[in-house]
């Protein structure tokens, strides 16, 4: 998978991440991984079709995901419940969409599928012989990963 | 639930956000809320009705703004108040008809929520920015 789709993902975290919950993510390290799992608590997995096809994943800590379920509502969150985990969903959810917004200037039409949401429980998705990508990124209150494995089509 | 940083700098438009973002307040204060869902549906019931009351007037009141001034585009901005509506209309027809389930009514208040701050912050924002460059809200 070509380093060039990280960046759009990337970018659109940081808008979003400062319009909604102004946070400042900052990238602590990019890898290639052989499996395409989630690897924290709470995770949103988009599926990518069109020109690039691929999944693009979420993964949270579980206090990290409260706290932003917090930050947007106001509210104290004790529990990743339906409430939680509708939220990080949409968040997901927005952010992929401005990311194929970007995307699509460098002219590569795309579209997501729903977000799933996954809590506690790990998946692998990864397919053999293709390498994906770990974005690890920091933020105030704490480090999440974005995994993703796009191909052209 | 409201911060300062979603003001965009026209007063009716600021007062009637920071009192939707109060009603979506309660709404969600009152859906988290501990205790049975069954004891608490009276009240998430009629929070609902009030917030989606409020959310016709409001964007009603912010399109008429929106032509009065000339606001460039208002269509686009009408799109998205339109395509919300019917995303809050879908959402009363499924309680309507199958009964306010938890979880839906919590997916429904993710969703209204995260709608809401991001319009507010990116779409809205732009209104602001359009009537500041015309030199402020006297136009």
């Amino acid at each position: 998978m070509k380093a060039e789709y990280v960046n759009p993902f990337y970018k659109a975290t940081c808008d979003v991440f400062e319009l909604m919950l102004s946070l400042h993510p900052k990238r602590s390290s990019l890898k290639a991984v052989e499996e395409m799992v989630n690897t924290k608590e709470a995770s949103v997995v988009l599926g990518v079709t069109g020109d690039l096809k691929g999944i693009v994943i979420f993964s949270f800590p579980k206090d990290m995901a409260l706290e932003m379920v917090k930050i947007m509502s106001g509210i104290e969150m004790d529990d990743i419940d339906g409430f939680v985990s509708s939220a990080l969903g949409e968040v997901g959810n927005i952010i992929s969409g401005n990311a194929l917004t970007l995307l699509s200037k460098n002219n590569y039409k795309c579209d997501i599928t729903p977000p799933q949401i996954l809590v506690g429980t790990y998946k692998t998705f990864s397919t053999p012989n293709e390498k994906a990508l770990l974005l690890s990124l920091s933020t105030e209150i704490g480090e999440f990963d974005i995994s993703m494995l796009l191909k052209e089509r | 639930m409201w911060k300062e940083k979603y003001k965009i700098g026209v007063e009716l438009i600021d007062s009637q956000h920071k009192e939707l973002f109060s009603r979506v307040y309660d709404f969600l204060s009152t859906m988290q809320s501990k205790g049975d869902w069954n004891d608490k549906l009276e009240k998430v019931k009629e929070t609902m009705s009030f917030m989606q009351e409020y959310v016709v007037v409001h964007f009603n009141d912010e399109e008429a703004y929106q032509d009065k001034i000339g606001y460039p585009e208002r269509d686009e901005h009408k799109k998205a108040h339109a395509d919300f509506r019917a995303t809050i209309n879908r959402y009363v027809e499924i309680f309507n008809t199958q009964g306010f389930n938890e979880e839906l009514v919590q997916e429904f208040g993710a969703k209204l929520m995260t709608w809401l701050i991001m319009h507010v912050g990116k779409a809205d924002k732009k209104i602001g920015e359009y009537v500041e460059s015309k030199g402020g809200e006297t136009l």
